[in-house]
C-alpha cells in the first residue's frame, strides 16, 4: 500500500492559514472556558449519584420526587438541581451542589427518599438501585483541583527539561507551544459541549501532552536529523521535507489510535464518554499542532534570532 | 544531568547490543520473558474460568492465593466503597487543653472554622490563629511544655498518635466487620482512607467507620432539679426572644410563634421529656445559646436526646414523631474503655423479648466501679449513652455485680451487631469526618468490565485488520507483536499486584493503539530505505537503528507525563498511570526486539529480494 508516499506538500506555504487557525480557536477556546467550564464534584464538591431503574425512567418524575427530601429532620427541596439521563434512560444521575450543615448520609438519604416515592419502579434490592453515590467535600475538591493543576504544570515543565537536554531550547519551546496549543484548544471544544470535567478527564489530558508530545518529537527528530545536513539556512524546506517525510508515520499512527478511542466512544459505556471524547479532540488536535505549531513556530524562533 | 544522558546512552547502547546478539541468544531471551508473561497471568485466567459456583466454594488458601497472584480489580469495576476520613483536629486540642475559657473557645471556634475551610496545615494554622487571638499557649497546654515550640511540637505527637490509633480501631472494626481485601491507609498527617470492597450501603460503613463507639454511663437527673433548670432556660429563651420579637414585628408578625421559650417545645411523655423530631433543630440552636450553656454548665448538667424517635398521639389525635429527651449528669460515671467484650444478643424475656440488644462485659476494675456505682444510686436512673445518644436510661434497682450489661433499644439485629462491634474494637480517641465517599454499584462495576473488555478486542482487531491490509506480512509481524503487548502488559500488572481501575482499562486500550505507532516509525524508515535502493538486510538494519532514537525520545515524554501522573494522581488515576507507563516500557520491548527478532530469523533464512512491507 503506497497512499501516501513520496508526498511533496508545501505546509510552510500554509502556515499562515495554520496561525490564523489556530488563532481563532485559541482564543473561541479561552472565551468558551471563561464563560464556564462545567466543574465536577471532584473540584469544586458536591454530590453526585447515579440510580438505575428497572424501565425507562421520566426526568420530571425524578424531579418531582426530589422536591421533598428528609434528612435529619430537615426537608429539602432538591428538584432545582441537575438531572439527566446517564447512559441509556433507564437510568438517571443526579448532581447536588455543596450544602451546609447537612448529616454525612444526605446522599444516602436522598437516595432512600428516591427509592421509597418511585417504588413501582426500581430493583428490589437497594444495592442494585445504586449504580454510584460520590460525595466530595468542598475542601477536598480544592485540593484535588490544585494537584491536578500541578500535575500538568510539572509534566509540562519536566518536558521542557527533556526537550532541552535532547533537542535544544529552541525546539523545546516550540514543543511546548504546540502543547498549551492542544490543551487549551481541547478544554474549549470540551466545555462547549457541556462535559464535566473529572478526574479522568484530567488523566486524559495528560495522555494528549504525551500524545501531542510524541506526535511532534518524531518531526522534531527529523528536523533535527535533516538540520545536521542542511544547516539553518534552508529552514522553511528542511521543516517542509522533513514533515513530508513522517507525514504517513503521523496519519498512520493517528489512524490507528483514533480506531480504538472511537471504538472506547461507542462501547466504553456512559462513564468512558466524556474521557473518550477528550482523547478524540486531543489527538485531531494533536495531530494538527504537531504538522503546524511545533515547526511553524521553530522558523518563526530561528527567525527572529 | 550528565549521569541520566550516560544512562539513557548506555539504554539504547544495551538495545542495540541485544539486537545485535546471536539469533538463538535473543529467541531465548524472548521465549524467557514471553515465559514469564504467560507465568503470572496463570492464576488471573484460571480464576476468570471459574464457575461463580466454584468462585463461592473456594478454600481461604485459595482466595488469599487468588487476590495475591491474579490482577486486582479497583472499586470501580467490582463495587464498594471509598471513603477518605479526616480526624477532627481542633476537637483533639479541645480535649487536650485545660483550663479553658471564653477566649480559648473562640480562638477554637476560628480554629475549627479554618481546619474546615482550608487545607494549609494544621499547626501553621494553630500557631497563626493563638497568636492572632492573643493566646498564651501554656496556660492551657502547661502539661506538653512551657514555651510554644515545646507545645506545638508535644501536640504533633500526640496528633500523630491519635491517628494511628484511629487506624488500629477502624482496622480492628473492619476486621471483624468481615470484608474481604479491605485497604486503610494514612493520608497525608490528618486522613485516613478506606476502601470496602463489595460494600454497598454506605449509610452502614459510614456508621461503622466514623462512630466514635463513645459509651458512656451518666447518671440521670431528677425531675426537681430538670424542672429549674427547665425554668431558668425558659427565662433566658423568652428574654432574649423578646427583644427579637420587637424587631421581628416591624418586619413580620409570623415569627413569634418560632420565639416561644424552651418549655414550649417540650412535651411531657410520662415522667420523661420529649421534644417532636421537627423541632430539633430549634432545640440545637437553644442549647448552643452562650447564656444556656452557661447556666447549665453551672449545674454540671446537659441534655441529650434518645437514639431514635418514638411514635405519639399528640393533643389533636395526631401521629407525631419525637424524640425522649434527657437531662444528665454532665460527667459520665463510666465509659467504654472498661468494656472487654460485647455481643449480640436476642432478649429472651420481659416486654423486649425477641429484640435485639448488646450485651457488655466489663474488666475487673470497669466491674467494681459499675458495682459501686450502682451501689450508691439505687432508685435513680442511668443513662447509657453512645456517641452522645441516649439509648436507655433504666432505674437501677438493686446493686449489679460482675459488670454484666445489656444496652437495650436497637432498631435492628444489624444495627445491634454493629454497635458490638465498634465496642469490642474500642472508641476514636477524636472524631472523624468523612471528605470524600465514593460509592460504586455492583451492576455499574460490571458494566464496566464488559465494556472494557469488549472495547479492547473490538480495538485490537480493527488494528490488526488495518495494520495488515496495510503492511501485508509485515503487518502480521506487528499484530504479533501487538497480542504480546496486552499480554505483557496484563502478566506484568498481575505481577505488580496492580488495581486495575476503569480508568486502567482505558489506558490498556489506549497502549493498544499507541503501542502500533512504534512499528509504524520502524516500517516506514524501512520503506523510505528501500525507496533510497537498500538491500532488504540493510534497509532493515538501518530502519531499525534510525528509528531507535526517535522511538525512545516519543516514549520517554510520554512516560515523564505517566509518572507525574502517578505521583500527584489519586486512587483511579493512579491505576491509568500505571498501566500507561507500563504499556510504554512493555511495547517498546515488544515493538523494538521481537519484530527485529522476527525480521532477523526470517531474512537469516531465505534471501529474501522483496520486503512484504
Amino acid at each position: 500500500m503506497k497512499f501516501i508516499e513520496n508526498t511533496k506538500i508545501n505546509f510552510m506555504a500554509f502556515k499562515n492559514v495554520g496561525f490564523t487557525l489556530s488563532g481563532v480557536m485559541g482564543i473561541g477556546s479561552i472565551i468558551m472556558l471563561l464563560f464556564g467550564i462545567n466543574l465536577g464534584i471532584d473540584f469544586k464538591g458536591g454530590t453526585t449519584i447515579g440510580l438505575n431503574f428497572n424501565e425507562p425512567v421520566n426526568i420530571e418524575d425524578v424531579r418531582k420526587a426530589m422536591s421533598s427530601v428528609e434528612s435529619d429532620g430537615q426537608i429539602f427541596d432538591l428538584s432545582g438541581e441537575e438531572i439527566k439521563h446517564f447512559g441509556s434512560t433507564d437510568d438517571i444521575m443526579i448532581k447536588v451542589k455543596v450544602r451546609d450543615n447537612v448529616s454525612p448520609d444526605f446522599a444516602q438519604h436522598i437516595v432512600n427518599h428516591v427509592y421509597e416515592t418511585m417504588n413501582d419502579n426500581v430493583p428490589q434490592d437497594k444495592n442494585n438501585f445504586i449504580l454510584s453515590l460520590d460525595t466530595v467535600s468542598p475542601k477536598v475538591g480544592t485540593e484535588l483541583s490544585g494537584s491536578a493543576l500541578w500535575s500538568i504544570l510539572s509534566a509540562l515543565a519536566l518536558i521542557l527539561l527533556y526537550i532541552s537536554i535532547r533537542f535544544e531550547f529552541k525546539f523545546a519551546i516550540g514543543a511546548i507551544l504546540a502543547l498549551v496549543h492542544d490543551i487549551i484548544i481541547t478544554l474549549g471544544i470540551f466545555s462547549f459541549t457541556g462535559f464535566e470535567v473529572t478526574l479522568s478527564t484530567v488523566a486524559a489530558f495528560l495522555t494528549i501532552v504525551g500524545y501531542s508530545l510524541n506526535d511532534t518529537i518524531v518531526i522534531l527528530d527529523r528536523i533535527r536529523e535533516n538540520m545536521k545536513s542542511s544547516g539553518t539556512v534552508l529552514l522553511e524546506s528542511t521543516i517542509n521535507k522533513s514533515i513530508n517525510q513522517s507525514l504517513s508515520r503521523t496519519l498512520i499512527t493517528s489512524l490507528t489510535t483514533l480506531l480504538v478511542i472511537t471504538v472506547l466512544l461507542m462501547y466504553g459505556g456512559a462513564t468512558i464518554r466524556p474521557f473518550a471524547f477528550t482523547l478524540l479532540v486531543g489527538v485531531v488536535i494533536g495531530t494538527y499542532s504537531s504538522i503546524y505549531v511545533a515547526s511553524t513556530f521553530l522558523t518563526t524562533l530561528y527567525k527572529s534570532n | 544531568m550528565k549521569k541520566y544522558l550516560k544512562v539513557l546512552n548506555s539504554f539504547t547502547f544495551k538495545v542495540i547490543t541485544i539486537m545485535n546478539n546471536t539469533l538463538r541468544t535473543r529467541l531465548l531471551t524472548i521465549l524467557f520473558i514471553f515465559g514469564l508473561g504467560v507465568y503470572a497471568l496463570l492464576p488471573s485466567i484460571r480464576y476468570q474460568l471459574l464457575s461463580d459456583e466454584q468462585k463461592n466454594n473456594l478454600s481461604k488458601d485459595e482466595v488469599a492465593y487468588f487476590d495475591s497472584k491474579s490482577i486486582k480489580q479497583g472499586l470501580d469495576l467490582k463495587g464498594g466503597i471509598y471513603i477518605v476520613l479526616e480526624v477532627d483536629l481542633p476537637q483533639l486540642i479541645n480535649s487536650l487543653a485545660k483550663n479553658k475559657d471564653r477566649k480559648f473557645d473562640v480562638f477554637l471556634d476560628e480554629l475549627s472554622n479554618e481546619y474546615r475551610n482550608s487545607s494549609a496545615d494544621f499547626f501553621t494554622a494553630f500557631e497563626q490563629k493563638a497568636l492572632e487571638n492573643d493566646l498564651k499557649l501554656p496556660r492551657y497546654f502547661i502539661s506538653y511544655g512551657k514555651t510554644k515550640e515545646q507545645i506545638v511540637e508535644q501536640l504533633n505527637i500526640q496528633s500523630n498518635d491519635s491517628i494511628n490509633r484511629i487506624i488500629e480501631i477502624i482496622q480492628n472494626r473492619v476486621d471483624q466487620f468481615g470484608v474481604s481485601e479491605p485497604t486503610i491507609q494514612k493520608q497525608g498527617n490528618n486522613r485516613v482512607v478506606v476502601e470496602l470492597a463489595g460494600i454497598q450501603d454506605s449509610e452502614r460503613a459510614r456508621e461503622l467507620l466514623q462512630s466514635t463507639a463513645l459509651l458512656e454511663l451518666m447518671i440521670v437527673k431528677d425531675i426537681d432539679s430538670t424542672n429549674t433548670i427547665v425554668r431558668q432556660i425558659d427565662n433566658l429563651t423568652t428574654t432574649s426572644s423578646k427583644k427579637n420579637d420587637e424587631i421581628d414585628q416591624l418586619f413580620n408578625s409570623d415569627t413569634e410563634s418560632n420565639n416561644l421559650g424552651f418549655s414550649s417545645l417540650l412535651i411531657a411523655v410520662g415522667s420523661d421529656l420529649a421534644i417532636s423530631s421537627d423541632n430539633l433543630p430549634a432545640l440545637k440552636n437553644i442549647l448552643n445559646q452562650d447564656n444556656v450553656k452557661q447556666v447549665l454548665e453551672a449545674t454540671g448538667s446537659l441534655f441529650l436526646t434518645g437514639n431514635s424517635t418514638e411514635t405519639l398521639i399528640n393533643d389533636f389525635g395526631e401521629e407525631e414523631e419525637v424524640y425522649l429527651l434527657y437531662h444528665l449528669v454532665d460527667n459520665a460515671e463510666l465509659t467504654g474503655g472498661v468494656i472487654e467484650d460485647a455481643q449480640m444478643r436476642l432478649s429472651q424475656s420481659g416486654v423486649t423479648a425477641g429484640q435485639a440488644t448488646v450485651q457488655v462485659e466489663m474488666n475487673n476494675e470497669g466491674s467494681r466501679e459499675w458495682a459501686r456505682i450502682t451501689g450508691v444510686n439505687i432508685n435513680k436512673r442511668i443513662a447509657i449513652v453512645l456517641d452522645k445518644k441516649v439509648h436507655m436510661a433504666p432505674v437501677i434497682r438493686s446493686q449489679i455485680f460482675g459488670g454484666a450489661t445489656v444496652i437495650e433499644g436497637m432498631d435492628s439485629i444489624q444495627e445491634a451487631e454493629d454497635i458490638a462491634i465498634v465496642l469490642r474494637a474500642g472508641a476514636l480517641p477524636v472524631p472523624v469526618a468523612i471528605v470524600d465517599q465514593r460509592v460504586v454499584g455492583p451492576s455499574l462495576g460490571a458494566d464496566s468490565v464488559s465494556a472494557g473488555t469488549s472495547s479492547i478486542m473490538i480495538g485490537l482487531l480493527l488494528i490488526i485488520i488495518f495494520i495488515v491490509f496495510y503492511y501485508r506480512a509485515s503487518g502480521l509481524i506487528a499484530s504479533f507483536s501487538l497480542l504480546w503487548t496486552l499480554i505483557l502488559l496484563l502478566g506484568v500488572l498481575a505481577l505488580l499486584e496492580a488495581t486495575l481501575t476503569l480508568p486502567g482499562i482505558a489506558a490498556l486500550i489506549l497502549t493498544v493503539g499507541m503501542s502500533v505507532d512504534a512499528n509504524v516509525i520502524i516500517f516506514e524508515r524501512i520503506k523510505e530505505e528501500l525507496r533510497n535502493g537498500k538491500s532488504v538486510r540493510s534497509a532493515i538494519d538501518a530502519g531499525y537503528e534510525r528509528a531507535i532514537t526517535t522511538i525512545v525520545d516519543a516514549n520517554l515524554t510520554t512516560g515523564i507525563a505517566a509518572a507525574v501522573l502517578y505521583q500527584y494522581g489519586s486512587g483511579p488515576i493512579k491505576g491509568f498511570a500505571t498501566v500507561l507507563f507500563w504499556g510504554i516500557i512493555v511495547s517498546m520491548f515488544t515493538a523494538i526486539i521481537v519484530t527485529r527478532f522476527l525480521f532477523d530469523f526470517i531474512t537469516s533464512r531465505k534471501n529474501i529480494e522483496k520486503l512484504s512491507i
